[in-house]
């Protein structure tokens, strides 16, 4: 009988179903399209920030001061220490490996550059650093990783030089001023031994200092500054969280607890201490500059999508939640007769309460099925990929649906019980 | 004295409203909330999303400088520490860029050596560490608007009493007989002497040196030596970790530069066609050097902020179109439940148009008041949520009052627009109960 009376009352009146049943999906569909986005974006967006390039930066600890002007250490080849290449694979080791990006080692060196052997020579800076670097990791497979990874944002005209062929890309500026064409060879000597010839396979675009540069496979600056092996600085692009009061907190001062809940979590400081445990005699800093910027926005942006969705949350439940007080408002006259005939202030409530649940679950399927569509659109619009469907935001959004639709209908449902039939009957 | 019929008909007209309004108060609070709501987030939604825009682009400033301009590399490039160009350069550089400040700072790289300065003993014995000092100077910001943000270590306090304690310092330096020339941050008055001034050490330069804040480091460039007392020491992750930044003015006497520059470094706040257009002004006004974006983030601050802004627009949107849809579907259900109302009027001999006017001034009555109130509270909720969001209380725009009401009378409108069906209803079969 109860189940009878339920899809009766959905034959006869489709209609009026149907416009609730709208309501409620629409409003899970808001619903659904800002959590799928506001779930995604921060990850989405982490990975847009990290065209900003490196934001961990390793040095050898025992290192002396560098004489850095301008983005070139004037120091000479002899003077600091340096870092073995042989302990990069380990960096792809760490706790956080997944979120290394992609990292590279630099050795600059002062170097007496020509355009072909006869030209004259210039004082210039080589930039040894990896192209397109496959490093080998442990499991046999190969990382890609080099510059035009950690520095996105510098363009080469021409293409980047295979690591190991004799080979440079030529900053635009020295090759303007030069006259280095790509195609072209370029001599280099370091203090006039240890003379190469490179082939200038590309110009260099950095808007740096890189541009007065020529940019060397790295096992040729090592060649050069007799460093066999060796490198000075490390630039590691990592796929972060944004920081918090509690991630800036020196690790030094936790409890075991709080160690394990902050190195659990990918916070910029907390990838930077499982480098520095990974590489020994390695001082790894964070470039507050890259890594707060994004940090803040993110943050930000972040904080804001989360009060759209509840914003979004909020009037779609309202609405909802309207719509089905109105369907029980307008059953006055079906209630009183139930009543009437016998049924209890239990029986009304509970056969009323199910009518609206199975709207409800119809509804929020409804409307998660067009949420999904719709955040998709805006996913892939905006970043290309499309977020994926999750089961936890169908759950939030069934649950929500029932929850307002009760909320909603409790109130007049509540007064439709107390309801004396009679005058109701008598139309009053 | 008749009343003329028309004064009688609105007249009539109002009261059947009124009494329609007031007849169910449940229903009354029901549609009022829907409507409101909708009103209170499309405000809300409006303001921050107008407000959020502008503060996203002012939150890059925390990425430093994105203009510098350098000298032209002479034709042999020889190292480009020792490459200045006139101070003079700073002071010609526009105030403003499209009604934001534009922040800068003259700096002046070279090489010097330093030492935690002992006044006790004989001063011969200092050989100190090599490393790059930075002369600066900039008015009214500070360095975080050039290197990006710096986590601050330790510092002294105030530095507006930074001048009075470089003196009182100073003085018990001569009291321990050690000069015999008052200099502070004004004028060297012994050659050879570049004079005293504040300075903020780099992490590992502090580290290497083994100094601590409220000491004094000696500095020696070729024959001039200079004092500083350190006032913070800062971590950057940059360069400037390792780097000595101090007044310009003895920093220049000390390297024996005075009125010369190595770099102005600026941010220059705008969107990258406004910037793009700053550089080139700049580039006319001064030939001889160049002018550079800090490309690592001139060209990603436009790509970020597309993206974000596109985020946030296209949820917005979507958030708001689906709530107008549902707050209609919902008032729409509300109002298919008038047909009594609707068989009575067309019983007593109302025309359709005229059921169907008093319907729709209904709803916009009804919308108008919901959407008066609910934009109110939308601002109101979006000033705080600005302050949420960005430590700063959003700006009301008032242009999104009346827009937000505007639409709530038009969601409240087309919601009772379907009752235009009940038009052809028959009374008779209403009053039966058969419909």
């Amino acid at each position: 009988m109860f189940f009878r009376l339920v899809a009766d009352n959905f034959r006869r009146r489709p209609r009026q179903k149907l416009l609730t049943a709208a309501a409620l999906s629409l409003g899970m569909a808001v619903a659904t399209a800002a959590l799928s986005v506001s779930l995604d974006v921060g990850d989405k967006l982490a990975k847009e920030f990290r065209s900003l390039g490196a934001n961990l930066v390793v040095t050898p600890e025992a290192d002396s001061l560098p004489l850095e002007i301008g983005g070139v250490d004037y120091r000479p080849a002899q003077a600091g220490a340096y870092l073995p290449e042989t302990d990069l694979p380990k960096i792809k080791m760490v706790f956080w490996h997944n979120n290394i990006m992609a990292l590279a080692p630099m050795l600059e060196v002062e170097a007496q550059v020509s355009r072909g052997p006869t030209a004259t020579a210039h004082r210039a800076v080589l930039v040894g650093t990896w192209a397109d670097h496959g490093l080998p990791l442990k499991d046999g497979s190969a990382f890609p990783t080099g510059i035009a990874k950690t520095n996105p944002w510098w363009k080469t005209e021409g293409r980047w030089f295979s690591d190991d062929a004799n080979e440079c890309v030529v900053g635009i500026r020295f090759a303007e001023e030069n006259g280095v064409k790509i195609g072209d060879t370029v001599n280099v000597s370091a203090d006039g031994q240890n003379s190469m010839t490179l082939l200038a396979t590309g110009l260099l675009t950095s808007g740096g200092p890189e541009d007065d540069a020529v940019v060397v496979p790295l096992g040729i600056a090592q060649k050069l500054a007799a460093r066999p092996g060796l490198y000075r600085k490390l630039y590691v692009s990592a796929l972060t969280k944004p920081e918090d009061d509690f991630a800036r907190r020196d690790p030094k001062t936790m409890n075991p607890d709080e160690l394990e809940r902050w190195s659990c979590s990918p916070y910029v400081s907390s990838i930077a201490y499982s480098i520095r445990q990974a590489l020994p005699g390695s001082d790894v800093r964070v470039i507050r500059r890259v890594a707060d910027g994004e940090g803040r926005i993110l943050t930000r942006v972040r904080t804001l999508l989360w009060l759209v969705t509840f914003a979004a949350l909020l009037a779609a439940g309202l609405a909802v939640g309207a719509s089905s007080a109105a369907s029980v408002i307008e059953r006055r006259s079906e209630i009183g007769l139930m009543k009437a005939l016998g049924a209890g202030r239990a029986t009304v409530g509970f056969l009323l309460a199910a009518e609206q649940l199975l709207l409800a679950l119809l509804g929020g399927g409804a409307g998660y099925a067009l949420g999904l569509l719709l955040a998709r659109f805006v996913g892939s619009k905006i970043f290309g990929v499309p977020p994926a469907p999750s089961l936890l935001v169908l759950g939030v959004v069934l649950a929500l649906a029932a929850g307002v639709t009760l909320a909603g209908s409790a109130l007049p449902l509540k007064r439709a019980a107390n309801y004396n039939p009679a005058p109701i009957l008598r139309c009053e | 004295m008749m009343e003329r019929p028309e004064t009688r008909n609105r007249r009539m007209f109002w009261r059947v409203i009124r009494r329609m309004v007031f007849a169910n108060r449940g229903r009354l609070l029901v549609i009022l909330l829907a409507l409101g709501a909708g009103a209170a987030v499309t405000a809300a939604l409006l303001n921050l999303e107008l407000d959020a825009r502008r503060r996203i682009t002012s939150e890059f400033r925390s990425f430093g400088a994105n203009v510098l301009i350098v000298p032209k590399p002479a034709a042999a490039a020889n190292a480009r520490a020792d490459q200045t160009f006139d101070a003079a350069v700073y002071d010609g550089i526009p105030e403003h860029n499209g009604g934001d400040r534009v922040e800068k700072a003259a700096l002046l790289y070279g090489i010097a050596r330093a030492s935690v300065a002992s006044f006790s003993g004989n001063s011969t014995a200092r050989s100190g560490e090599e490393l790059v000092i930075v002369g600066y100077k900039n008015y009214g910001s500070d360095l975080s608007d050039i290197f990006g943000n710096a986590t601050v270590l330790e510092a002294a306090t105030p530095t507006s009493a930074d001048h009075a304690e470089v003196s009182m310092e100073f003085s018990k330096l001569l009291e321990k007989g050690k000069q015999d020339t008052v200099a502070t941050e004004g004028p060297a008055v012994r050659p050879g002497f570049a004079g005293l001034t504040g300075c903020l050490a780099g992490e590992k330069l502090a580290r290497r040196l083994g100094a601590r804040v409220g000491e004094w480091l000696h500095l020696q460039a070729n024959s001039v030596e200079a004092y500083c007392r350190i006032a913070s020491v800062r971590r950057t992750g940059g360069p400037e970790d390792s780097q000595l930044f101090l007044g310009l003015e003895v920093a220049s006497r000390l390297l024996e530069k005075e009125g010369r520059l190595s770099t102005v470094a600026m941010r220059v706040p705008g969107n990258s066609g406004s910037v793009t257009g700053f550089i080139e002004d700049l580039e006319a006004r001064f030939i001889t050097l160049k002018v550079t974006p800090v490309r690592q983030f001139t060209e990603n601050e436009a790509k970020l902020y597309g993206k974000i802004s596109g985020v946030l627009t296209a949820t917005v949107f979507l958030v708001l179109l689906l709530t107008a849809l549902c707050v209609m579907a919902a008032m729409t259900n509300i109002a298919a439940e008038r047909k009594n109302d609707v068989g009575l009027m067309k019983a007593i001999g109302g025309s359709v148009r005229r059921v169907l006017r008093i319907f729709l001034a209904e709803a916009a009555l009804l919308g108008l008041a919901a959407g008066l109130f609910g934009a109110a509270t939308g601002m109101a909720l979006s000033i705080g949520l600005g302050k949420a969001v960005f430590g700063v209380a959003a700006e009301p725009r008032l242009v999104v009052y009346p827009v937000s009401v505007v639409l709530t009378v038009m969601v409240a409108i087309l919601a009772a627009y379907p009752l235009r069906q009940l038009a052809n209803i028959r009374p008779a079969s209403v009053f039966r109960g058969e419909e």
